[in-house]
């Protein structure tokens, strides 16, 4: 693997970096064989993972997104969106991620700063400089922020506003690090990316550069989810620092002065772990993630080794282990026999299968919104796909769509699972709609660890009890396909034969 | 610590002989043992053509444009005495955006840590004229070029577009750009030619660094894919470059440029007009009159 770049101010992108896909079809093993970890077709050079390519995109993210939810959380810090104020959609939903976030981890409640240049026609002819240098200043004297985020639009990339040039020189009149985040929507094919870039810039411009080091202390990369890390390092006396989201730019500082980095996801923790091992000597943990039995133990023993902490990390294990087992041994039997469906962010997914397992669902299907051949720190693992498969069997369909509306449809006929987890909820609406009921994981830490097994069993049996209410929705509901696609076998058949759209 | 590369940016309006100035400064350069690669960024992809034998290459924007996952090394080439050549490449005339497609090349080398890899002396952009949009800045943004050269012959329109490219200077000067290092004289012949453009520099507060006549051995040259230190290493014209490169090599303070603003830009070129009029019509004589 390359080393990451900190020389310059733009992220690379994950298709470049890492040789991300947005859209495959088979069996998991065949999609594990080919990525980088098994030494497949992604990792030679000039030579990618086999993508399949539709004729069109029915749903996506945008990369600035990724950006408002991590450098807009930020409780000490301000996002200028330099664009248009179409982009400033999301403040909407992020506000209220935001406000939830903090309630669930008991901070003050408050809304998120984020502003926008709100960018017009003139701008786009003369230039949007001076919009940008105002805002700025104009954040400064209303917020006393300890930091600026400044993240990227189309329009401004496209007529090449010299955001670094403008966030170097208030950085040097305002005394407080202005950072430039280029997280333009055209520069990468998946979202992910924009995580990339707020993690690309924390690491150049607030990381510290001298740490003085906590050998208790644990990076945690993470979203806005319930704090269930707190309690499971403090069994082998380490503390958790908390990043991107919820928290404060000293939080960000100190990541540099930690024992170690550990995520919940490794989409979302890739490139600012990597990035502290190799710039700043904090090591990774190089471990399946802390899903089910087998991650869980593997992730807490290598922690204990990292942190010299091996007989606690034991000790730990064998007691959860005992704890946990009987009140699975009770779930699994109200569980038998349903079939689940996992339909969410990549890395994410691959954890989530192995606790549906881990409790007896029948998970055979399963929907990821891209996949990454390997990952930044590029340690064989850290192959979550490949340790779902060994430890637990291979997903017969496991499908990689970039959030297609109508691929899901059809995937969901293909499979006719009883429920679906979810974290993206625009497409549960479309579940609801064909009579299977879907569990927002809102929450993103529902399922980490031990405790998570019984935490993601209990919120199944949940929502298994309203399944009625969506049976009742599907038989008054009419999707707005036509005849054609609702018997369409194959949700990738637009992909394979593109021309059928004419013919039907 | 590597060592630090000078990197350098020359601009000029279109036609001038920006691309044959700058290959011939590269070609100088690499002749004299320095490490060179000349990037290209004009959508017309031309620049290194005489330091490859006439050839063009494969674009950055072209792997672009083919592969999703793009290694810049296949952009690399080499040329005359291994000089490194590479073109950004552009959109076909009338679609796409030029300008964004710099950014992305520049940026696409930068991530990729090239100019490092490669162990240069010398990046040496060859950019294309007006500097019309934020794109054709890039080169001279902060942490690309330091200093930026103009080819400008005594042609007013010329003349627009070097007092144009120092107004962008001068605009990013404050937030770390490029600064001006100074004005590359071209098809300069006559003294009354090198007066205008002296006069120029003085008004702007900038320097010529160095004029260099019009001549037939460069036509010569580029007619059979060459650069004029290739094809005729042993004419005057090849001296001529070789003594600019030699002055761009000792170059180490560039400025700021104070251009002319419009109105004033106007009522300087209307000066020499009247008095190039003077000369033609016998009123004006002496060493300014050998038109």
């Amino acid at each position: 693997m390359k080393k990451i770049n900190l020389n310059t101010t733009v992220v690379e992108s994950r298709e470049q970096r890492l040789g991300t896909i947005v859209a495959w079809d088979g069996k998991a093993s065949e999609l594990s064989g080919a990525s980088q970890y098994s030494n497949g077709c992604g990792s030679g050079k000039g030579c990618s993972l086999c993508e399949m390519r539709g004729p069109f995109s029915q749903g996506s993210v945008c990369s600035e997104q990724m950006v408002e939810c991590q450098a807009g959380h930020i409780r000490d810090a301000v996002l200028v969106q330099h664009s248009p104020i179409g982009c400033a959609l999301g403040q909407v939903d992020y506000n209220s991620l935001y406000r939830n976030g903090l309630a669930m981890r008991n901070l003050p409640v408050e809304n998120l700063r984020v502003t926008c240049t709100n960018l017009i026609e003139s701008d786009m002819v003369f230039g949007g400089a001076n919009r940008l240098a105002q805002s700025i200043q104009d954040v400064f004297d209303r917020y006393n922020p300890k930091a600026i985020f400044i993240s990227t639009s189309c329009a401004t990339a496209i007529i090449g506003d010299d955001i670094d040039g403008i966030a170097s020189e208030f950085e040097d009149r305002l005394g407080i690090p202005v950072i430039p985040l280029h997280c333009e929507g055209f520069r990468s094919k998946h979202w992910s990316t924009g995580f990339d870039s707020t993690q690309h810039g924390i690491l150049r411009q607030i990381v510290r550069k001298n740490p003085k080091k906590q050998e208790d202390l644990v990076n945690v990369i993470n979203l806005w989810g319930s704090d269930v890390f707190t309690p499971m390092l403090a069994e082998l006396n380490l503390r958790v620092n908390y990043v991107v989201d919820l928290a404060t730019i000293d939080d960000l500082a100190q990541l540099s002065e930690a024992a170690c980095t550990v995520g919940f996801c490794y989409t979302l923790s890739s490139y600012l772990a990597a990035g502290l091992e190799q710039q700043f000597g904090v090591p990774e943990i190089k471990a399946p993630q802390p899903y089910g039995f087998a991650g869980t133990d593997a992730w807490i023993r290598e922690i204990g080794r990292v942190t010299n902490r091996e007989e606690l990390a034991e000790r730990y294990i064998t007691k959860e282990h005992a704890r946990i087992k009987p009140k699975l041994k009770e779930l699994k039997e109200k569980l038998k026999g349903f079939k689940g469906f996992v339909a969410t962010g990549s890395a994410y997914a691959h954890g989530l299968i192995t606790v549906l397992r881990e409790l007896g669902i029948e998970t055979n299907a399963s929907l990821v919104f891209h996949h990454d051949p390997v990952y930044d720190g590029g340690d064989k693992r850290q192959d979550s796909l490949g340790f779902l498969i060994e430890n637990y069997g291979d997903v017969a369909s496991f499908s990689v769509s970039n959030r297609q509306q109508y691929q899901f449809y059809a995937l969901l006929q293909r499979t006719n699972p009883d429920f679906i987890l979810i974290r993206h909820n625009g497409l549960a609406p479309l579940a609801s709609r064909l009579g299977i009921p879907a569990a927002p994981l809102g929450d993103e830490h529902v399922a980490v660890g031990y405790e998570g097994m019984i935490n993601l069993g209990e919120t199944i049996l949940d929502i298994l009890a309203h399944r009625k209410f969506h049976k009742d929705l599907s038989h008054h509901v009419k999707l707005p396909y036509k005849k054609w696609w609702l018997e369409q076998a194959d949700p990738y058949i637009l992909a394979k034969e593109p021309d059928l759209i004419e013919k039907n | 610590m590597s060592k630090k590369i000078k990197q350098i940016a020359i601009y000029g309006k279109g036609g001038i002989g920006k691309s044959t100035t700058t290959s011939n400064i590269s070609a100088a350069l690499v002749e004299a043992g320095c490490k060179v690669l000349q990037f290209g960024c004009d959508p017309k992809s031309d620049s290194t053509n005489t330091l490859r034998d006439g050839k063009y290459i494969p674009t950055v924007l072209d792997l672009l444009r083919e592969k999703p996952k793009v290694d810049a090394h296949d952009a690399i080439f080499q040329g005359f005495k291994g000089v490194y050549c590479v073109e950004a490449g552009g959109p076909a005339p009338g679609v796409g955006c030029a300008g964004r497609g710099i950014i992305t090349a520049v940026e696409l080398l930068k991530q990729q840590n090239i100019f490092e890899e490669l162990d240069l002396d010398y990046v040496i952009f060859d950019v294309l004229g007006d500097v019309v949009c934020g794109g054709f800045a890039v080169p001279i943004r902060e942490g690309i070029a330091e200093h930026v050269f103009t080819v400008s012959s005594s042609d007013f329109m010329a003349v627009y577009a070097a007092n144009n490219l120092m107004k962008g200077i001068k605009k990013y000067s404050n937030s770390g750009g490029a600064l001006f290092g100074g004005i590359i004289a071209n098809s300069i012949n006559s003294p009354y030619q090198q007066s205008i453009i002296e006069d120029f520099a003085q008004q702007t507060g900038t320097q010529v660094v160095e004029y260099v006549p019009r001549s037939i051995t460069v036509t010569q040259s580029e007619l059979s894919g060459r650069t004029t230190i290739e094809a005729q290493p042993k004419s005057k014209q090849a001296d001529v470059y070789r003594s600019l490169a030699r002055r761009i090599h000792e170059h180490t303070e560039s400025r700021v440029p104070t251009p002319l603003e419009i109105d004033d830009l106007r009522e300087w070129s209307a000066k020499w007009a009247d008095q190039l009029l003077a000369m033609e019509s016998g009123e004006v004589r002496g060493v300014q009159s050998n038109i």
